[in-house]
């Protein structure tokens, strides 16, 4: 029994160990006896439930560092180089851990930007952390009050974002359905943060476009039965069906709205932009339409396009760097949050105090990202949008045979 | 007046009653919604296709309870290892035709399953087979978070496709009566339903092991004066409960599209089900999940189906309060022969 307990006792030990070792991952920082060395702070949601988003975006951190490495650093406009280190941490997924991580970035590792975090919820937490401390924030999640103070309608002073928003899909989804002669609109969704935000930014969008919201259902991710919500669909009598999920409930609701109103259009939002969604809603896919950021539907996007160049270099880093693993729009949110950061970084004189630097990077952000072709979209930074994309970042696609092809405006 | 109420005809008039009562509240929340008479056969139809999975789960809840006195929490995923088994082998490069592929891959699974069932029993109840049945519960929740994070690990958050059994395609036959929608996958559904009940009923009725099953669920100190090992029947009862979670699972795969973490849901609902049923019937527990099914998508659809698994949950705490020896159960004795 003693030798039992001892063997746990150092198993444990083992596993505790090895994990301090994994998660601490210390990068070396050489003295080069230019300038400063910069730190970029980076907080993102590698393990717990946004794992599957927050991990592709630490890798893309891990790799930009060794892209830097291996061009010995930024130089500024005074011609000093200098290194650039970045502070990876994870938050695990939980808005406490993120609270605590910014602020260890900023307080203690000394970063001058802050790139976090994966969820919208988890950014939300540490809002306060980077206006008090004055220190630029840039969030790889979409919601609205990321950016806009949702008591003020203020724009947050040091809250930047870079993924494209529900709105941006709303406004693609609503001039589509407009055009199409639909008048009358269902809406279904599911019951997570999501979901509430396709409903939200759907309906804003639609009701300014003119069109009539006559009912919205909501369905749990572990539902398999829709015929609730189908019986109310075709008791209200709309004319399209908004579906606001992603797979695998999206798939089965395409698949049931399909059945029992095989002539009804559907859209669906920018969650269902992956293969899983073909694979698990077969031919119900078919003729479904909805936006996509522009890295999953590659092929589509046209070579003229001035986000193809940027867009394929970070495909084929990412497959080198990770030995090919699949590409995420998420990796994608956090390429552009790094990058711009350097951006603002290389624009900066050597010498500056640390407040200098951060606000100079927060003032660059602001008004230097001026068409700046990124994964998630071209950005035009403003002091009113900390996040500079538009409708046009994202793609139209329609499902044809079990691949998406580009739909634009001039087809519908 | 109590009086009445407690006796036999009293108890009838109040059922009936309830019934009328409560598809008088749906129909008349319904024509509020608009709804129109073959929706309600939808719903109906509907609500008996996830309710017979609901049976089959509480059939597993049943006969671990039953013989240990364990509420086996790990259910649900006995589901989702089910269907996820039987798509892996399915899509494995077997030389097969087609259907033969499918036949192999559902009874190679069942088997697993039921192999994994046995396991999980020697591995975690039968080394603390001297604790409180309470204990014993808590490991199986224990249970259910490892097959789970096991089956993140082995296949990943992404959710699969199993073939319906009819076309051996994504796409399923689909039988319209007027606009009312019927996919052939729900008949094989049900047909798996009512062979599982007459297999489990030779197996329990007419077999030495299914005999000596219910000799140690009816009194286990007995059991063990005649020569039945009790430890056996706990595992022998694990390895039946993970096959008919399997079965459940696998008929279940091709109109969901089974995902890691299917059970969970899966199994509460399985258990509310098992709880109508009172726990210890196994006739309780497939009027209790057709019931429960059938209840939940009807009251979403004469309301607002966001509430869907709500209705369950309320169902639950209802029976619990009231009727804790389940709608079938006359009286209250039943949740007390296992003890």
């Amino acid at each position: 029994m003693s030798i039992r307990s001892k063997i746990l006792a150092i198993v444990t030990l083992l596993a505790i160990v090895g994990l301090d070792v994994t998660a601490c991952n210390s990068g070396t920082s050489q003295e080069t006896g230019q300038g400063v060395t910069y730190k970029i702070g980076f907080n993102s949601s590698a393990t717990g439930a946004s794992a599957s988003l927050g991990l592709p975006e630490a890798k893309t951190a891990e790799m930009i560092q060794k892209q830097i490495n291996d061009q010995g650093g930024i130089t500024g406009p005074d011609g000093v180089k200098h290194d650039v280190k970045i502070v990876i941490y994870d938050d695990e997924s939980v808005a406490d851990n993120a609270v605590s991580n910014v602020t260890r970035l900023i307080q203690e590792d000394e970063a001058v930007a802050v790139v976090s975090t994966t969820g919208s919820g988890t950014t939300i937490a540490h809002i306060p952390v980077c206006e008090e401390n004055e220190t630029p924030c840039i969030s790889m999640a979409s919601a609205q009050p990321i950016t806009v103070n949702a008591d003020t309608g203020e724009t947050y002073r040091w809250m930047f974002k870079t993924p494209q928003t529900n709105g941006h899909a709303g406004e693609w989804q609503a001039a589509y359905l407009k055009a199409t002669g639909v008048s009358s609109v269902c809406i279904l969704y599911t019951d997570d943060g999501y979901g509430k935000d396709c409903l939200a930014n759907f309906k804003a969008t639609a009701e300014a476009a003119g069109l009539e919201i006559v009912y919205e259902g909501a369905y749990a991710t572990s539902d398999t039965e829709f015929s609730a919500q189908i019986a109310q669909v075709q008791a209200s009598g709309c004319q399209a069906v908004e579906v606001g999920s992603t797979p695998p409930v999206a798939s089965l609701a395409t698949v049931a709205v399909h059945t029992a109103l095989p002539e009804i259009p559907i859209t669906l939002g920018h969650g269902v932009c992956n293969q899983a969604f073909i694979d698990t809603a077969g031919a119900a896919a078919n003729g479904t339409v909805f936006p996509c950021g522009k890295i999953t539907v590659l092929d589509q996007v046209a070579d003229s396009d001035p986000q193809k160049t940027v867009l394929q270099k970070y495909i084929d880093d990412y497959t080198a760097f990770t030995n090919g693993e699949p590409i995420s729009t998420f990796g994608g949110h956090a390429w552009d949050a790094v990058e711009m950061t350097l951006n603002a970084l290389e624009s900066l004189n050597d010498g500056m105090s640390l407040e200098e630097q951060r606000t100079a990077v927060r003032d660059y952000l602001e008004n230097q990202i001026q068409g700046w072709p990124g994964i998630g979209g071209v950005f035009t930074m403003s002091p009113a949008d900390h996040n500079g994309l538009t409708k046009e970042s994202l793609l139209f696609v329609t499902v044809e045979d079990g691949r998406w092809v580009a739909f634009p405006e001039s087809e519908w | 007046m109590r009086q009445f109420f407690r006796g036999k005809i009293g108890k009838i008039v109040l059922a009936t009653g309830l019934v009328f009562a409560a598809i008088a509240l749906c129909v008349w929340l319904g024509s509020r919604q608009r709804l129109l008479p073959q929706h309600y056969v939808q719903l109906t139809l509907d609500g008996m296709r996830g309710g017979s999975i609901y049976a089959l789960m509480a059939l597993g809840f049943v006969v671990v309870y039953r013989v240990t006195g364990v509420i086996n929490f790990a259910q649900g995923e006995f589901v989702m290892l089910g269907a996820m088994l039987c798509l892996t082998i399915h899509k494995l490069p077997l030389p097969l035709p087609p259907a033969l592929k499918l036949i192999v891959a559902i009874i190679a699974a069942i088997v697993l399953a039921t192999l994994i069932g046995a396991a999980v029993e020697r591995l975690t109840i039968h080394p603390a087979r001297r604790s409180p049945p309470v204990t014993l519960t808590i490991i199986t929740v224990g249970v259910t978070i490892t097959l789970r994070a096991g089956a993140l690990l082995a296949w990943g958050a992404d959710p699969y496709v199993l073939p319906a059994f009819s076309t051996l395609a994504l796409e399923d036959h689909i039988f319209r009566f007027g606009s009312v929608i019927l996919q052939a996958q729900t008949l094989w559904i049900w047909g798996t339903l009512i062979v599982v009940l007459v297999l489990l009923y030779f197996f329990l009725e007419h077999t030495i092991m299914g005999k000596a099953l219910r000799a140690c669920a009816v009194n286990q100190r007995g059991a063990q004066l005649v020569g039945i090992n009790p430890g056996r029947m706990s595992m022998l009862s694990f390895a039946l409960a993970a096959a008919l979670g399997a079965i459940g699972g696998i008929v279940l795969g091709p109109v969901t599209r089974p995902i890691y973490d299917m059970g969970l849901m899966l199994g509460l609902k399985g258990f509310v089900a098992a709880i109508m049923g009172g726990l210890v019937s196994v006739p309780g527990a497939v009027v209790g999940g057709l019931l429960l099914g059938v209840t939940e998508n009807l009251a979403a659809g004469v309301t607002n189906p966001t509430y869907k698994s709500v209705f369950a949950f309320v169902i639950l705490i209802a029976i619990l309060l009231f009727r804790p020896q389940g709608i079938l159960g006359g009286t209250g004795q039943a949740t007390e022969e296992v003890k």
